[in-house]
């Protein structure tokens, strides 16, 4: 099985300061990977890094079998390498339904003379994708409101299916989690692995320990910019370096703890869905 | 060699002036963080009353009477509102009236003009987004000019300023051993500025009031930390800047018409740009370096071996143009410009529904009202749709992309005199014409292509900024490029043939298709040519379908997208370069179509048919209308001066005077941008009239802390990703 993404020695630099060092991270394609750390580890800067948000000092990123240390974010974006934002980043003067029809459908040099003549394209399989996409986070009844009407947590879920939308072959998620209350963790909780169904790979930055235990196949630890622990969610559970680095012994055992029962949870939530 | 030189430094006489308002400049934004483009204007708008006062008297306080002398009004006594107060009577002041009061009550109205600005203009506005701010302060400057042009008519004066400014004082020749002549008065000028310039540095480094100020412009908690309002520290700013702006005014009064003033703000845009927006003693090094600079590209353009289509006024008007550009493309990000970050919130922009109902009742309205009216009232329903037409190109611009261009209208001429130069063939068009112009004699159908091409060139090219820069950074490049585009495109006379520099006769037969389709009736000279009307309705409402139908379909989803939020349009997949230049194509092919219709609808164009104040009072009226919708472009076309809704009501109410209505527009766009954030009258009947007072009543104290909360809130997001 092919990577989807690899990084080899990715580094940025903030003057003077090493946000990334020397990061080698692989996603395989169709699986879910996970990046925790810390508070100012370098996570957001890693991401930002890969689709093309900062530059970066050293490194090569491959996507897809093609390096993409030369493209812009927007065909990055095009290329399928589709990001979220940890602060929201809506577009807020369009609807729900707009917004991820902005990211669903590319155009092409003369797309603006068939608007002007009103004459749209419709892709059947685009349509179905951002129907999908609003099912799956739970926003249909709010498609045709605009994202300054809903709560925290449901804008998060736009930021997550716009970027569903576009329809990418790696989706990076920074901290979809944060904010949400606790129905709409659920939402985003349950369905995550749905995402594998549908041509994707994921990749997931959050601290909610437990959500990231539970979903992801493997998982890597950041810590001043540095990778400093990588394994399957069990190996991480275990592992001592990440727990004293990042956890701190007591408060990484109860997280751990809820990672399990998110765990059973999930496969709850899978056996109800099996009936 | 040496002429040059003595050129350079001639020049400083009006970098002295760049310099003044620079430092005006500067003092406002520090203390408000705007960059106000009326700022030229407070300096004409206190000159003319100084001199006003030494001539007749006569004290005109900022604002005109709008009260009809009539019916009820009249028997009620409040058809006036006082606007001349006679100050000084000529009888017992024999000759002219003491310097020192007149230049204290001049002073007085700059102070007033300050505290106008500060209180109804731009601490209202101080959440608004950055359309609303750049939208103030054009309001800023079309007031002021149209109430100059209504007050004292714009005229040229006679200057009455302090003697030592007097040009013709005995020159200083032979300066520094270089010949030549240099008035003794730019001397005097570069000490005024010189002195200003000290005044201030050291008023803002050494005194408590500066210390806070600098502290304001940081960061505003850090003022309210010393125990300051962050807005009484603007409203005393503003009102220093005003001050500034005075003694700029008065003391260049010998130079230069203060009617010009306004177009000033050019240079002092170029000179506070040079200084960043923060230096001052840089920002009056920038006005004399941008002086100099004009006065020697002045020098250069008289000699032989200067390409004679580079005509020397071009050369003027581009310098500060060139300095703009290059402190924008190299210095660009390290502006201190606040509120880049957080947008605010833009006016909404709903996709309409019946598209086809509208645009044919708006044309069927349209064509009943040609057909009732005759020559008069046709002229004036043509002027109303050909400004629809032109507010289309707006709207995609400004309202769809979000990007402030104030130069579409220079397009609009540039096309028309383009369109003129490819249809002529060298003939005389009218009997009573001036000039024959020469040109490729195209058709007609063929030359309005190439010239809408043309004008879209020229719209990408002033577009091609908007890549790196946004906001008000645009919005001062592109008010910047309207006076050199004019200089040196539309009034170039090897460009645009003999006719451009003053008056250019317009084909007299143009035909599509057979059908002669001018608005000008070669014998009875008069606008009453109903296959003009037609056509004209005809374009306008395929473009305005066209326009409104962009809004429905993805090209305008991603503008607004881009609109909203141009790093996370780029994580959608959107090329942000290449919609920024799509949507400058679009809007320029627009305003170039409306040109050339206009072309046709008059016997000859001048290039004061698209200047800078006629371009600035279409957007005035556009975003009255409502800058995001169809229907905006619609109703703001009935509303500019010369169209249906001030001629109705003069109608009715006696002659409106044009800078009456433009002023009337200014503050309508001021009013609009403080209360409905700019959606315009079109919106708010679809939002229900009932919010207005809602919207009003929200902007108490709390409400401001909280929306400044969470303005901070998305920077702190924003710097952290
Ligand atoms: N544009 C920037 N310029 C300078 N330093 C930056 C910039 N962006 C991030 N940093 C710094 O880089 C480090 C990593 O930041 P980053 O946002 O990537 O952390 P994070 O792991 O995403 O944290 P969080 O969990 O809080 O989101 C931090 O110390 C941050 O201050
Ligand atoms: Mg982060």
């Amino acid at each position: 099985m092919s990577n989807i993404l690899e990084t080899k020695g990715l580094t940025v630099t903030f003057g003077g300061l090493n946000a990334c060092d020397k990061v080698d991270l692989i996603v395989p394609e169709g699986k879910f990977v996970g990046l925790i750390g810390p508070n100012g580890a370098g996570k957001t800067t890693f991401i930002d890094a890969i689709t093309g948000y900062v530059p970066t000092s050293a490194g090569t990123a491959v996507f897809n079998g093609k390096d993409i240390g030369e493209l812009k974010p927007h065909e990055r974006a095009q290329h399928g390498l589709v990001r979220t934002f940890q602060s929201l980043e809506l577009f807020e003067d369009l609807s729900v339904l707009d917004n991820l029809l902005v990211a669903g459908y590319q155009t092409r040099w003369y797309s603006f003379i068939l608007d002007m003549l009103y004459m749209p394209r419709k892709d059947d399989a685009i349509e179905e994708r951002i129907q999908w996409a609003l099912k799956i986070m739970g926003l249909e009844d709010v498609a045709e409101s605009m994202p300054s009407d809903l709560s925290h947590g449901r804008r998060k879920l736009v930021g997550v299916a716009r970027a569903l939308a576009a329809g990418p072959k790696l989706i990076l998620l920074d901290e979809p989690a944060a904010g949400l209350d606790t129905a709409e963790s659920q939402i985003l909780g349950g369905h995550l692995r749905e995402f594998l169904d549908h041509d994707m790979s994921v990749f997931l930055i959050d601290h909610d320990m437990g959500l990231v235990l539970s979903v992801c196949d493997y998982i890597y630890v950041l810590d001043f910019g540095k990778i400093i622990a990588e394994g399957t969610p069990q190996e991480i559970r275990e592992s001592a370096t990440v727990k004293k680095a990042y956890l701190g012994e007591e408060a990484g055992e109860i997280q751990a703890q809820a990672g399990q029962r998110m765990t059973s949870l999930q496969q709850d939530h899978a056996e109800i869905e099996d009936d | 060699m040496n002429q040059f030189i003595i050129a350079l430094i001639a020049g400083v006489g009006t970098g002295s002036l760049y310099a003044m308002l620079g430092t005006g400049l500067v003092v406002a934004f520090r203390g408000s963080g705007v960059i106000n483009l009326g700022h030229g204007a407070v300096a004409g708008y206190s000159a003319y009353v100084f001199n006003e006062l030494r001539t007749s008297g006569d004290l005109f306080l900022p604002w005109f009477d709008i009260i009809p002398e009539w019916g009820v009004l009249q028997t009620l006594r409040i058809s006036n509102i006082p606007t001349r107060i006679h100050v000084f009577d000529f009888e017992m002041y024999i000759g002219k009236p003491p310097l020192l009061p007149t230049f204290l009550i001049s002073i007085g109205v700059s102070v007033l003009l300050g505290l106008m600005m500060h209180l109804l203009v731009f601490r209202p506005l101080r959440n608004a987004p950055v359309l609303g701010k750049v939208i103030g302060s054009v309001g800023v400057l079309l007031y002021l000019d149209s109430v100059i042009a209504v007050n004292f008519g714009g005229q040229n004066r006679s200057s009455s300023g302090f003697w030592i400014f007097r040009p013709d004082l005995e020159p200083v020749s032979n300066f520094l051993g270089l010949g030549g002549t240099i008035p003794r008065a730019n001397f005097y000028m570069l000490l005024v500025a010189v002195l200003m310039g000290a005044f201030v540095f050291i008023l803002y480094r050494y005194t408590r009031f500066g210390v806070s100020t600098r502290a304001a412009d940081e960061n505003e908690k850090g003022a309210s930390l010393l125990g300051y309002s962050p807005q009484l520290i603007a409203g005393i700013n503003w009102v220093f800047s005003s001050v500034l702006a005075g003694i700029a005014g008065i003391v260049f009064l010998h130079k230069t018409q203060p009617s010009l003033y306004a177009t000033f703000v050019v240079g002092a845009l170029g000179a506070a740009l040079f200084g960043k927006l923060t230096s001052i003693p840089m920002t009056v090094l920038g006005g004399l370096i941008i002086g100099a600079m004009s006065s020697g590209g002045v020098s250069l353009a008289t000699q032989d071996w200067w390409p004679g289509w580079l005509e020397s006024e071009g050369v003027r008007t581009f310098m500060p143009l060139l300095v703009i550009i290059l402190v924008l493309y190299f210095q660009g990000d390290k502006l201190p410009i606040r509120g880049t970050l957080s947008a605010g919130k833009q006016p909404a922009a709903p996709a309409s529904r019946n598209v086809t109902v509208g645009v044919i009742a708006a044309m069927g309205f349209a064509l009943i009202l040609s057909n009732v009216f005759v020559s008069k009232w046709e002229a004036v329903l043509t002027t109303s749709i050909l400004a629809t037409l032109f507010m289309f190109s707006l709207i995609v611009i400004v309202g769809y992309l979000g990007q402030i261009s104030l130069a579409q209208y220079s397009i609009a001429g540039f096309a028309a005199f383009m369109m003129i130069r490819f249809i002529g063939d060298g003939t005389l068009q009218r009997p009573d014409d001036y000039y024959v112009i020469t040109g490729l004699g195209m058709p007609t159908i063929l030359s309005f292509v190439c010239a809408v091409i043309a004008g879209t060139l020229l719209g990408l090219l002033i577009g091609l900024p908007a890549l790196r820069i946004r906001g008000v950074q645009l919005a001062v490049v592109t008010i910047s490029s309207v006076l050199a585009i004019e200089e040196l495109l539309t009034k170039s006379r090897s460009l645009m043939g003999t006719g451009a520099a003053s008056i250019q006769p317009t084909p007299s037969n143009p035909s599509w298709f057979g059908q002669y389709i001018g608005g000008f009736n070669k014998e009875t000279f008069r606008t009453d040519y109903w296959k003009y009307s037609l056509f004209l309705i005809i374009i306008t409402a395929l473009v305005g379908a066209g326009v409104v139908n962009l809004r429905r379909g993805n090209t305008g989803r991603r503008f607004l997208a881009i609109r909203a939020n141009e790093r996370a349009a780029a994580a959608a997949g959107i090329n942000v370069k290449n919609a920024k230049m799509l949507g400058f194509g679009i809007s320029s092919a627009i305003a170039s179509i409306a040109g050339v219709m206009l072309a046709y609808k008059i016997p000859a164009v001048q290039a004061e048919n698209f200047a800078i104040f006629s371009g600035l009072g279409l957007l005035a009226f556009v975003y009255l209308g409502g800058i995001t919708t169809g229907y905006g472009a619609v109703v703001g076309g009935m509303l500019v001066a010369g169209g249906m809704m001030p001629e109705f009501l003069g109608v009715h109410f006696g002659d409106v005077e044009r800078g009456m209505i433009n002023a009337v527009g200014a503050v309508g766009l001021i009013v609009n941008a403080i209360v409905t954030g700019g959606e315009g009258v079109a919106l708010l009947q679809s939002n229900g009239l009932g919010k207005i007072p809602l919207r009003l009543l929200r902007r108490n104290p709390d409400e401001d802390e909280d929306s400044e909360a969470n303005e901070e809130e998305t920077v702190t997001e924003g710097a952290s990703i």
